[in-house]
């Protein structure tokens, strides 16, 4: 799984300071931190900087690049601000994240992408917003993006399509139909392009002590559609253990047993059974209550975990 | 030509929440009324009869109201004014329960004392012998308040206090457990909600078949689409064995209805409109009748004559064709 590191993102009061106090150490500090745990790119999430994107974006480029070797990804909807940071890289292949098949956007940020060699993420979302069913998600990528990447040669190995993960805690209905996105764009072109996710958006808004279990049975469903790259936090260790155990196939414990089996069902284009799981095992009993949630089968509520399971 | 007609078998059942206590049931009540329990969608005869039918409350005050319709003022005339009074007209318009709606204030403009709360409570038990709901005036310090005395006042008549809310329901739940009464839980139309709501409230120790709960609608023309949507999604999850959903819902069209400005204004509209009055009760008869189709169990009306017309629907969608 490569992931690109999600923790400096403006959203968070810690980073949102250090911004302001022009704070390197803190940046450098936390850059370190994730690509030691395993980011192998690092998102920088700054928000649209109106004000001061001449100076913010060359200055967090110049302030990570010193302590880093990974590609970094502009995750901003302000593209002069992108650019202005591209022109400081020094180092990887940087990201852009992103454009979607919004007119606009498609027109003017493949060309930046080009003209600076950075790889480009690619939202399946158009004019109308982001579609719930894969089908219609999966034909913005076959019918705006990738034509459009043709259009200007942009190298197919070089896009990356994000087909949108969107949280559990009222847009439920999205989240199976996201595996199944997954699974088509695979086939949706020859060479196929990237896929890359934000695995913690599935639980944006859920109380803070079920994000992980959320994250975690998520990220096991969709690597068993096909997923090998996603937006997600380096420091979260029983994700990337859990990550291990996919990718390992360790079935030497229980629950690793029930990770795989989900997983394999996921690849199968089966649906989990509660046969599955050993319901007298509490952490298994979770498991498969979130991938009930997941699925769309029970509706989501914050105690969800409370519930009593359903088969 | 014979054709088959698909049906679909539901693993989940709606739970039954029954309003009113007899005196043998410890109440004052002349009879009591159930709704929910069906294991279908609504009205799908064919796959299988609800055991209940949708059920009409009318919403009565405990003062005369000074935000209503004159239309609604009007047609309740003198009884509007007299709880008690209210209630018996209500019931002879066909009321299958009342619905006592608290006021924040007295005719004096102080807030409505526990004690006014109880008396008019009192006074609606004493003047019908339908099962009731008493709703708080809507701000949780008054709710809470008032509430409480009356749900004690009234201990055994298994009432359905409302309204509990995600940020209001504790004291309102305690008291229904302490008195063994019912209670309503309304979220703002979104299931995630509806369904921690009911959670919460279970998780206090009040059984599930004294919970109602209202999804929150809007009018006809003013976002019903959403309430319908909210509706028929948490009664699929319900039939699909969700045991968090699978509580009869309750809907306020009335109060909805009321306040659009199609039922509100009769000057100064177009006059493709037509006549004031006549559109006012299509337009909570259509929303009344919409949401019971989307699985409402309880719709809460304020015109007699909507009452007449949504009872007639209700008559209408429950006869069962022979030839089905």
């Amino acid at each position: 799984m490569y992931i690109i590191g999600e923790n400096i993102h403006i959203i968070s009061e810690k980073v949102k300071e250090a911004l302001k106090a022009r704070d390197a150490h803190f940046f450098q500090n936390l850059a370190v931190k994730q690509v030691e745990a395993g980011a192998q790119a690092l998102d920088l999430n700054l928000g649209p900087r109106k004000a001061d994107w001449e100076e913010v974006f060359p200055w967090m480029v110049q302030t990570v690049e010193a302590v880093v070797d990974v590609p970094l990804s502009f995750d901003s909807t302000n593209i002069l601000g992108i650019e202005a940071g591209l022109k400081k890289i020094t180092k990887c292949q940087p990201i852009i994240n992103s454009t979607s098949a919004e007119p606009e956007r498609l027109e003017k940020v493949p060309l930046i992408a080009k003209q600076y060699n950075a790889r480009l993420i690619a939202l399946t979302m158009g004019a109308s917003g982001i579609p719930v069913s894969a089908d219609e998600r999966v034909n913005i990528a076959i019918e705006k993006l990738i034509p459009r990447m043709m259009e200007i040669d942009f190298p197919m190995s070089d896009l990356i399509i994000d087909p949108l993960v969107l949280t559990v805690s009222g847009c439920q209905e999205y989240c199976p139909e996201l595996v199944e996105a997954i699974r088509t764009l695979q086939y949706a072109w020859e060479p196929p392009p990237a896929i890359s996710v934000g695995l913690s958006n599935v639980s944006n808004a859920v109380p803070a002590e079920n994000r992980p279990i959320i994250n975690r049975t998520y990220c096991v469903m969709l690597m068993g559609a096909g997923l090998k790259m996603m937006i997600a936090n380096p420091l979260d260790e029983p994700l990337k253990e859990t990550i291990r155990i996919i990718e390992t196939r360790d079935d030497t414990t229980p629950v690793g047993r029930l990770y795989l089996k989900l997983h394999d069902r996921v690849a199968a284009s089966e649906t989990p059974t509660i046969e599955d799981v050993d319901m007298s095992d509490p952490e298994q009993a979770a498991i498969w209550k979130t991938v009930q949630i997941l699925l769309n089968k029970v509706i989501y509520a914050d105690s969800y975990l409370q519930q009593e399971a359903t088969a | 030509m014979s054709a088959e007609i698909p049906k679909d078998s539901w693993s989940g059942t709606v739970r039954t929440v029954t309003l009113g206590a007899t005196p043998a049931e410890g109440g004052t009540r002349s009879h009591v009324v159930t709704v929910g329990g069906q294991k279908t969608l609504p009205f799908m005869h064919f796959e299988q009869v609800a055991p209940n039918r949708p059920v009409v409350a009318v919403e009565i005050k405990d003062r005369c109201p000074e935000d209503w319709s004159p239309l609604l003022l009007e047609v309740w005339g003198d009884a509007a004014i007299s709880p008690a009074a209210w209630a018996k007209q209500a019931e002879a318009a066909g009321a299958h329960v009342l619905v006592l709606a608290l006021s924040l204030t007295g005719d004096d403009g102080k807030p409505t004392t526990p004690q006014a709360a109880v008396a008019a409570t009192k006074a609606v038990l004493e003047a019908s012998g339908l099962p009731l709901l008493v709703f708080g005036p809507g701000q949780a310090e008054a709710d809470n308040e008032l509430l409480v005395a009356v749900a004690e006042a009234t201990k055994g008549e298994r009432i359905a206090l409302g309204i509990c809310e995600d940020k209001n329901y504790r004291t309102i739940v305690a008291a229904a457990l302490a008195n063994g009464h019912c209670v309503t839980a309304r979220s703002p139309m979104d299931v995630n909600l509806a369904k921690q709501l009911n959670i919460l409230i279970h998780d206090m120790g009040l059984p599930l078949d004294r919970i109602l709960m209202d999804p929150t609608t809007g009018a006809l023309g003013y976002g019903i689409e959403y309430g319908y949507s909210v509706m028929e999604r948490l009664r699929l999850a319900a039939l699909q064995g969700d045991a968090m959903t699978q509580l009869p819902m309750i809907v306020t069209p009335g109060f909805e209805a009321w306040k659009t400005k199609e039922s509100k204004v009769g000057r100064d509209v177009p006059e493709a409109w037509g006549d004031w009055r006549e559109r006012a009760i299509t337009w909570e008869t259509l929303t009344a009748v919409t949401l019971i189709e989307s699985g409402a169990d309880i719709v809460v009306l304020r015109h007699p004559e909507s009452v007449r017309r949504v009872r007639q629907a209700i008559d209408d969608l429950m006869t069962v064709p022979e030839t089905v």
